[in-house]
């Protein structure tokens, strides 16, 4: 295989404490020591003398396969004709953009940003054969999915028995069905609840109908589960009350629920407001008090789920905010239920700077971002497209760097949300080291790929390098060079090759005996036959499996 | 994984019942275990060792393999507007293929019934879905309406699989035209004129919102009392999780309404659903063809057609159709992946990939023989609620499925390509 040197860049590695001058050498697709000889030659180099060096992007938290993403694109024809589109060319094949660009074009422009990984972060189990499949036409960056699983039916059974062991054989065995790399609970309880039309679940405590668990007992066994499995990634959640005024409360009960077990808080911007939902005047950002907990509990870490101006779809695997959201905004609305677990609703948004409610969303991101001390702790996302399209991230990372493109942006803004936040008073700047910890180091280590986010022997020959520019969009936008599994992608500012990509799945072993059992179990209730439920690995577009139990 | 032999799966009708049994002696399939009548008579009897692949044809004549993909190729990379239609019956695997070869070759394609398809897209476009998973309507639906449909004929399975009409106490009331299998079994029937299905439809969503409405107009607008259209609404609003199936024009009135009327049921699931669970759904078309918007969808962001001519995807509704390029000559080649072809005119040279007992085979300039899925061709289809299950081949393949030659003349064209 080939070896590839990139000479005498400005390597910023902070999970090696890296920044400084230094050669990269990848052969066979990793990264490995600078060999011995000093003369050895590489079979290519690239001349990095004056660019940043950065292990390539990695997003915890995004969208960008499964039935609602197709959905989004079908019911959106209006943002993707005219310019909306990219060109088929050589090898690279055709698609169109918009808010939820389609598979191709997804792979193309995350790579063409500097990102080699991307998690999905809501398939249900019954949606993974097509999010699976949908995967193999995203080129270019790694996938992999997080698993539905807070309103499972046969999770919530194990949950009310009391039986960890059960919990933990549900769990496995959902994830290695759908071949998932991590366990994902949206609004615990509370879709299932929606879906009866029952009362509304509001609290961790509020019991799920027919089931006789609450929200607090369904996320604390699948936390359990997921660390004794020995899972890579912790339980990754969405609360309870997403985008309620008031929800702050909530979403600290929700931390303070896991009683100290690792947890990722997805989108936590959006869990962050203060007022009630009977006086909306009242709206206000309060991030203070939830990033204090934060900093202070190490278990936890979080990604932001960044509002951004314009226009945009809002996918989510939680059903009631679906239709929230619609009713709110009076647009169409896609919904649609999954047998045994969640669902999503799908409907246009646009978050515009004059309006006082999305003006408090776009300052609570980044106060998220500002006041968390930790960078390993928080990461860059917008949710994509909830928050705004992934495209959006240079200028998320502009608004980190610079204090002044932040206050500009804050002078147009309502003065009454500006008075709602405590922006204002926030002076931290990001560094570049702390970019790329928010970026790539910091998500792959909250996702525990060790072989992630780093440029450090036997990491990914992953790599991203920029032109170090002062407008910090146009720098992080345009990386000069990509290099995905030793591969150079992007040369010289263009696509060059159209390499697929991996497939992430966590490799978790399960009983025999406990998948006839639950297999059995789901034929029961099921539309189809539950030996058509679990998907091979030859289902997988260049399966990887990641190794699971390591962790005490 | 499971040892016993996995189960079969049906692509006869929308059920898509994948819980098959297939028993087969003497290289015959005998019997097949827990399907209907639809599909016990199309899988019964089907030869289940190996076989001669049927040959292809080019110009009227048979032809090697290689000899027609390169016929095939030579057509496509020379048109300067191709067409692709059809993609009923493949795999969601074909599909990406034949999506691959539209974008090289710059081709329109579009997939399943372009009649109702694109009308039930629009409608989507405007104002949405409201569905669900056909396991929901199983386990949740205790009211259940059927629009213009009668699964009990085009669907023998769907009440035992799906609806469960006749068990847990569910009330079940049938729209249509006129009596039908279904509505015998139904709780209450409406006889609904096609000409006024959409008066109905604005009316009962007037009731539901608690519109005040004057009973002689409600009477001359849809032929029915206003007090018998209380009490559906009623019945409707008290439903715990409602169900409204609908067949692929969302009723049995003209065509050119289809768009409206599905529009209406989404607007009247959505009030109701203000009020209670309701969803909207359809008992599935035949094939596969939701399978294929959704491949269609995700590679180009449009369904259910697309033309790729410009370089990139476009799709305006009236402009991009296939079908409608075919019908008023904007073509110079066609490709047609499975069968029913239209009619192509005399000059124009055309492909046919499919069954070759299909008469298309006979009448195409080139013709490819692919396996059909579920007897010698395996991969995936997509049921109507979005739910994809794996089709097995029953037999060792006697030609390649769609997918294989699609990927053989894409990489025909890209040999021959400067």
């Amino acid at each position: 295989m080939s070896s590839l040197l990139i000479k005498g860049g400005r390597i910023v590695d902070p999970a090696n404490g890296v920044d400084g001058t230094a050669d990269v050498w990848i052969r066979d697709g990793s990264v490995v020591a600078p060999p011995a000889d000093p003369d050895a030659r590489a079979d290519r180099t690239i001349d990095a003398r004056g660019y940043v060096v950065m292990p390539g992007g990695v997003d915890v938290h995004s969208h960008v396969a499964g039935s609602k993403v197709n959905a989004a694109r079908i019911m959106r024809p209006e943002e993707r004709r005219d310019a909306h589109a990219m060109r088929r060319w050589r090898d690279f094949r055709s698609g169109t953009i918009g808010s939820v660009p389609s598979s191709f074009a997804t792979g193309y422009l995350y790579a063409g940003l500097g990102y080699t990984t991307a998690v999905d972060a809501a398939i249900p189990p019954l949606g993974a054969r097509a999010a699976h499949a949908e995967f193999g036409d995203v080129p270019m960056i790694d996938k992999a999915m997080l698993v539905l699983m807070g309103n499972n039916h046969l999770v919530m059974e194990a949950v009310k028995s009391k039986d960890r062991a059960a919990v933990e054989r549900t769990v496995a065995w959902l994830l290695e069905s759908t071949r998932g790399f991590g366990v994902k609970a949206v609004n615990p309880g509370g879709v299932e609840q929606w879906k009866q039309g029952g009362a509304r679940i509001a609290g961790w405590d509020d019991p799920v109908d027919g089931f006789d668990v609450s929200p607090r007992e369904i996320v604390q066994a699948l936390a359990e589960a997921v660390d004794a499995l020995g899972l890579p990634h912790p339980l990754h959640l969405h609360g309870l009350n997403l985008g309620i005024a008031g929800n702050w409360e909530t979403t600290l009960d929700g931390m303070k629920a896991l009683e100290g077990r690792r947890v990722h808080m997805a989108h936590v911007q959006f869990h962050s407001y203060g007022g009630s939902p009977d006086a909306p005047a009242d709206f206000g950002a309060q991030v203070g008090p939830l990033a204090e907990f934060v900093n202070t509990h190490p278990g936890i870490t979080v990604d932001v789920g960044q509002v951004m101006f314009g226009d945009t779809t809002s996918t989510t695997a939680d059903g009631p905010t679906g239709h929230y959201l619609a009713n709110l905004t009076g647009r169409k609305w896609y919904n649609h239920d999954v047998e045994q677990e969640d669902g999503c609703g799908v409907s246009p948004i646009e978050y515009r700077d004059r309006n006082f409610v999305h003006a408090i969303q776009w300052a609570a991101g980044l106060e998220w971002f500002l006041r968390v001390d930790d960078p390993w702790r928080v990461a860059l996302s917008t949710d994509h497209p909830n928050g705004a399209s992934f495209r959006a991230y240079p200028d998320v990372i502009a608004l980190l760097m610079d204090r002044n493109f932040r206050n500009e942006t804050l002078a147009r803004l309502p003065e009454k949300a500006r008075e709602r936040t405590g922006l204002k008073d926030l002076t931290r700047e990001y560094t570049l080291s702390e970019i790329a910890v928010v970026t790539r180091a910091g998500p792959a280590r909250i996702l525990g790929l060790t072989h992630k986010g780093h440029l450090g022997p036997g990491a990914d020959g992953d790599v991203t390098i920029y032109a170090p520019d002062d407008d910090r969009r146009r720098m992080f936008a345009l990386p000069r060079w990509v290099v995905k599994g030793g591969e150079v992608v992007v040369d010289d500012g263009e696509l060059r090759a159209a390499s697929i990509g991996r497939s992430l799945f966590a490799d978790v072993g399960v009983d025999p005996a406990a998948r006839a059992t639950l297999s059995a179990r789901l034929g029961e209730a099921a539309s189809f036959h539950p030996a058509n439920f679990g998907l091979r690995l030859e289902d997988l577009c260049d399966p990887l499996g990641v190794g699971t139990g390591r962790r005490p | 994984m499971p040892t016993e032999p996995l189960p079969h799966t049906c692509t006869f009708c929308g059920c898509l019942c994948d819980d098959l049994v297939i028993r087969a002696e003497d290289g015959r399939v005998v019997e097949v275990l827990g399907a209907c009548a639809l599909g016990r008579s199309r899988l019964i009897g089907i030869e289940t060792t190996p076989g001669a692949a049927p040959p292809c044809r080019v110009d009227g004549t048979e032809a090697n393999a290689e000899k027609a993909v390169l016929a095939a190729a030579r057509i496509l990379s020379r048109s300067k507007a191709p067409l692709i239609v059809g993609l009923r019956q493949t795999t969601n695997e074909g599909t990406r293929q034949a999506v691959a070869l539209a974008d090289r070759i710059g081709a329109a394609i579009e997939v399943g019934d372009a009649a109702t398809a694109w009308p039930r897209i629009a409608a989507m476009q405007r104002s949405g879905s409201i569905g669900a998973t056909l396991g929901e309507v199983k386990a949740r639906a205790d009211v259940i309406v059927f629009w213009g449909c009668d699964p009990a004929t085009t669907h023998p399975r769907h009440f035992e699989r799906d609806s469960l009409v006749g068990r847990d106490g569910r009330r079940t009331i049938v729209m249509d035209s006129g009596e039908t299998d279904t509505s015998r079994r139904a709780d209450a029937f409406l006889a609904v004129d096609p000409d006024r299905e959409l008066n109905l439809l604005l009316t009962l969503r007037a009731l539901v919102r608690e519109v005040p409405l004057d009973p002689h107009r409600v009477e001359a607008a849809t032929g029915h009392p206003l007090s018998a259209l209380l009490e559906l609404a009623e019945t409707l609003q008290g439903a715990r999780y409602g169900t409204w199936f609908q067949g692929a024009s969302a009723g049995r009135g003209p065509a050119r309404l289809g768009e409206a009327r599905r529009q209406a049921v989404t607007a009247l699931v959505r009030d109701l659903a203000a009020k209670t669970r309701f969803v909207a759904l359809g008992p599935g078309e035949a094939g596969n063809a939701h399978g294929a918007e959704g491949v269609l969808a995700w590679q180009t962001g449009f369904a259910p057609g697309a033309d790729l001519g410009p370089g990139f995807p476009e799709s305006w509704p009236g402009d991009s159709s296939a079908a409608d390029r075919l019908a008023r000559g904007l073509f110079d080649a066609v490709l047609v992946i499975g069968g029913p072809a239209p009619a192509i005119p005399d000059g124009k040279p055309w492909i046919f990939l499919g069954d070759p007992e299909d008469e298309a085979f006979a009448r195409a300039t080139v013709s490819l023989p692919a396996g059909e899925p579920g007897i010698d061709d395996s991969g995936t289809f997509t049921r109507v609620d979005g739910v994809s299950l794996p089709v097995r081949a029953l037999r060792p393949a006697r030609t390649p499925g769609a997918g294989e030659w699609l990927s053989r003349v894409n990489a025909a064209i890209e040999r021959a390509s400067p």
